[in-house]
């Protein structure tokens, strides 16, 4: 399916459905995902992945990930969103996860400085119960996701949402974030242990698998919230 | 929902600007509000507060909200700047008073300029809060529902803990009345003084107008100044009803306030000097009645007959002007 179609068909049911329908939707959609859509995790014990420039990245598999626009999720958010895909690579190191995004940005926007600028951003979603079923378009009531939200003006927030317009940043100092401009535009590297409490996020630990999600906003397109390019399916972390 | 809401009599507006300060004192005076005026006096006509914000776009058509608002950019509302007066006056350093910025716009930027030529040409003030709408457009646009309505008054407010400062609301916000903190990251707005509303005291802007242009009081309240000018003699008119908002702030349309023009060869003409379109342009097609009506109540008290309406409007005590 073009992205376009799908894009169609989203608006269409969004019409006409109710958060439950959209969790059908998404069921549907993680169906229809091709087995390929998987991103390798390196296992490398004892390295530090956390700097974007860290030798291991040029060691991890790196997957070209396609973005859409979001489905908008509110009467209000228009535009189209500019960054058409990012690179992801994964890296597990003892007992933490890395995951690193790259992709194109011509401008940095690093700061709010004016009423009308908005930073540049990217956020890794996982779903809590670990399994495709939940939405990828921020879960819903009973099955919520954990989005892992890096803005370029340094702030790195452990967000829980259940559904569009709900993330509520959930306190968790374990959250880290490093970033570095690339020739064509960021490399970003967010870090977590495996293990949280259950209040703190997903819990990847023993996991062979996990459902993850990807998002990018460019600030000066003056995307934010539901105006940014996602992957509008799961792609699967392969540990 | 009972419903709070205002009437500012533009025929006693003296452009003080003191409920612009009272309300900078109390609110917007730190914290990354300094460049915001939740209250503002503009000279009408003029391009206001932010800069143009007649033509920010925003609100409703035919009930669907418009989603072609734009954010008003820093430079519309004009700098914050300071003065070097430690250094002249108390320091003895140089010899003139000037801010450390160049200033390009402001609060009160096109003071008294209005319109037409001397000695013929004319202005009104025209004081602006939030309008706390009954259909608001900030709380319409936001994703989050970080806006909401307080069920006991009816005022809007921004949840500072649902905000992301995303700006739709500032978009959609037609009177330009949101304002975004740069500091905080976060959108901020009048909040219709409700810890003061919530004791029985009126909102600062109120209380301290030296002009007592001000009532305050409920919607609902049948013996209260807001229903008798709005509902009952229809004086009291909402700015810009078109935007499709509701708003909750009336206006008396200015009527008298400057003398009338001067024909070609010297004599008065009969004719207002605030062309009634100009005026028509911000509170509607119910302008032309009220200012007949002003203007017939006007005329009873001129030949010493009783006129309850401008018993009303003079509002001698603050138990008159003020209804919580």
């Amino acid at each position: 399916m073009n992205p376009s179609n799908l894009m169609k068909q989203l608006a269409t049911l969004a019409m006409v459905t109710s958060a439950a329908a959209t969790v059908g939707l998404a069921a549907t959609a993680v169906q229809a995902a091709p087995a390929a859509k998987t991103i390798r995790v390196l296992s490398a014990a004892g390295v530090d992945a956390a700097s974007p420039e860290a030798e291991i990245w040029k060691k991890a598999p790196a997957t070209q990930v396609a973005l859409q626009p979001a489905f908008p999720g509110h009467g209000s958010i228009v535009g189209t969103p500019v960054t058409e895909r990012l690179t992801a690579q994964a890296v597990r190191a003892g007992d933490r996860l890395f995951v690193k995004l790259a992709w194109s940005d011509r401008s940095a926007n690093t700061a709010i400085k004016d009423t009308v600028q908005f930073v540049d951003g990217a956020a890794v979603q996982f779903p809590i119960n670990g399994k495709a079923s939940t939405t990828p378009f921020m879960g819903d009531a009973k099955n919520p996701v954990n989005v892992w939200h890096w803005r370029a003006d340094g702030l790195t927030e452990n967000l829980v949402a259940k559904g569009f317009g709900t993330s509520t940043p959930v306190h968790f100092e374990g959250l880290k974030s490093a970033a570095v401009r690339t020739d064509s535009g960021w490399a970003v590297v967010l870090s977590r242990s495996l293990k949280v409490k259950p209040s703190e996020g997903v819990s990847l630990q023993g996991r062979a698998s996990i459902p993850v999600a990807f998002a990018a906003w460019d600030g000066d397109n003056q995307e934010r919230d539901g105006l940014k390019a996602v992957t509008l399916e799961w792609w699967q972390l392969k540990f | 929902m009972r419903q709070l809401a205002y009437v500012f009599d533009l025929n006693k507006c003296i452009g003080c600007h003191t409920c612009t300060m009272a309300c900078k004192q109390l609110w917007t005076n730190r914290d990354g509000r300094e460049y915001m005026y939740w209250n503002n006096v503009e000279s009408r006509p003029g391009k206001g507060y932010p800069k143009n914000w007649e033509q920010k776009g925003g609100g409703f058509r035919n009930g669907a909200l418009l989603t072609d608002g734009k954010i008003p950019p820093k430079e519309d509302y004009g700098g914050v700047w300071e003065y070097n007066l430690q250094e002249v006056l108390l320091e003895g350093k140089g010899n003139r008073v000037v801010p450390h910025e160049k200033p390009t716009w402001g609060v009160n930027w096109d003071e008294d300029e209005g319109k037409g030529e001397f000695p013929n040409n004319h202005f009104f003030y025209m004081p602006r809060i939030c309008n706390h709408c009954s259909n608001p457009a900030c709380l319409a646009a936001c994703p989050r529902k970080a806006i909401y309505k307080r069920p006991e008054d009816g005022l809007v407010v921004v949840d500072q803990e649902r905000c992301k400062g995303y700006r739709y609301c500032v978009k959609a916000c037609p009177y330009g009345k949101v304002y975004f903190n740069l500091q905080t990251g976060k959108s901020e707005k009048c909040i219709g003084c409700y810890p003061r509303v919530e004791k029985g005291t009126p909102p600062a802007c109120v209380a301290q107008c030296v002009g007592k242009i001000r009532f305050v009081g409920y919607r609902d309240d049948k013996d209260g100044p807001i229903h008798k000018l709005v509902e009952q003699w229809k004086v009291a008119l909402p700015l810009h009803a078109e935007y499709g908002t509701q708003p909750n702030v009336f206006y008396v349309p200015p009527m008298n306030v400057t003398p009338p023009p001067f024909e070609e060869d010297g004599r008065l003409s009969d004719k207002p000097r605030i062309p009634l379109a100009d005026i028509e342009a911000l509170f509607g097609p119910g302008t032309k009645q009220a200012l007949e009506t002003l203007g017939r109540e006007m005329q009873k008290r001129r030949e010493a007959k009783p006129s309850e309406l401008t018993e009303i409007l003079i509002g001698y005590t603050n138990k008159d002007r003020y209804r919580l």
